[in-house]
C-alpha cells in the first residue's frame, strides 16, 4: 500500500511539474535503483544457509513452474489483446 | 539491462554467500525498502509526465482488464499443466503459480499454508519468473505485441519490471503495466488462498 501511495505522489508531481529536462537523470537513477534492488535480493538469497542445497533439489521443478505459466500467460494475453484491443498489433 | 539485472543478482548472491556477514546482509534488506520507495517515486514521476496516458484510460475502458485477466488465466492454466507434469497436487500447484511473480509473499504464504518444501518452490519459481521476464520482455515486445510483454512480469509489472517494460515498449504501456501490476499484486493472497480450497 505504501508503495502505491509513494508512486502516486510521484505521478502527481510529474503530472504538474513536468520536469522534462531531468528525464535522463531520472532514467539513470531508476536504473541504479533497480540494480541495487536486485543486488540486495541476491544478497539475501546468498546469505541463506540452505540456498545452494535448495537450488539443486528444487531448482528444476521451480524452473518448470516458472516457465510454463509464463508462456501460457504470454499466449493468453497475446490472443486476447490481438482480438480485443483497438491497436492489437501495437508494435 | 538484462545483463545488469543478472550481473547484479549474481554479484549479490556471491556477496551474500562469501563476502558479507549475516548482519550486513540484514542491513541490505532493511535499506532495500528505501531504495524501492525511491524507485517507485521516480517511476511515478515518469508516468505522471506522460499526460497522454491519462487520456488513454478513458479510451481503454474495460479493456484495461484484458492483460491481468489473460495473465491469471494463463498462469493458472500453466499451473494445472505443471500439476500433471510434476505430479504435485492440483491445489498446491495452483498455489505456487498464484504468486504471479511476487516471490517474497508467495514463499511465505505457501510455506504457512502447506510446507517449507512447497514454499521454497513457490519462492524459487516466482523469483525465476521475474528473472526470466527481464530476459524475455525484449523478445516478446519485438515479435508478439507490446501488451504481451507485460505478461511474463505479472505482479512485478508495477515496480521491478516496469522500467524494462517501458524501455522495450512505449510510454503508453506505463498505465497498463502499472494497473496490471497493482491488480495482480492485490490478487496474489486472494488467489493463493482460494486455490488451496480445491480438493485434489
Amino acid at each position: 500500500m505504501l508503495v502505491e501511495v509513494i508512486m502516486f505522489a510521484g505521478v502527481i508531481l510529474g503530472y504538474f511539474w513536468q520536469p522534462k529536462k531531468l528525464s535522463k537523470i531520472i532514467g539513470k537513477l531508476q536504473l541504479i535503483c533497480t540494480a541495487l534492488l536486485i543486488f540486495s535480493m541476491g544478497v539475501s538469497l546468498g546469505s541463506r544457509d540452505d540456498f545452494f542445497s535448495d537450488l539443486s533439489q528444487l531448482g528444476l521443478e521451480s524452473l518448470i513452474f516458472a516457465v510454463i505459466p509464463g508462456i501460457f500467460s504470454v499466449i493468453a494475453v497475446f490472443v486476447l489483446t490481438k482480438k480485443f484491443m483497438k491497436n492489437g498489433k501495437e508494435a | 539491462m538484462v545483463f545488469i539485472a543478472i550481473g547484479s543478482l549474481v554479484g549479490g548472491i556471491l556477496c551474500g554467500r562469501f563476502v558479507f556477514s549475516g548482519n550486513i546482509a540484514g542491513i541490505f534488506t532493511q535499506y532495500s525498502d528505501m531504495i524501492l520507495y525511491l524507485l517507485m517515486f521516480l517511476v511515478g514521476i515518469s508516468v505522471g509526465m506522460n499526460r497522454s496516458v491519462f487520456k488513454k484510460i478513458r479510451q481503454y475502458h474495460i479493456r484495461i482488464f484484458l492483460i491481468p485477466v489473460g495473465i491469471i488465466a494463463g498462469t493458472l492454466g500453466g499451473g494445472a499443466v505443471c500439476c500433471l507434469l510434476l505430479r504435485e497436487k492440483l491445489g498446491e500447484s495452483l498455489a505456487v503459480v498464484s504468486g504471479l511473480g511476487w516471490y517474497s509473499l508467495s514463499g511465505v504464504l505457501v510455506t504457512s499454508m502447506v510446507n517449507a518444501r512447497l514454499g521454497t518452490i513457490a519462492f524459487l519459481s516466482n523469483l525465476l519468473r521475474e528473472i526470466l521476464s527481464f530476459v524475455s520482455i525484449p523478445w516478446i515486445a519485438k515479435h508478439l505485441n507490446y501488451y504481451s510483454a507485460i505478461a511474463p512480469a505479472a505482479a512485478t509489472s508495477e515496480d521491478t519490471t516496469l522500467p524494462v517494460i517501458l524501455k522495450y515498449t512505449s510510454a503508453d504501456m506505463a498505465l497498463l503495466a502499472v494497473f496490471n501490476g497493482v491488480l495482480c499484486s492485490f490478487l496474489v493472497p486472494v488467489l493463493t488462498k482460494f486455490v488451496m480450497t480445491i480438493p485434489l
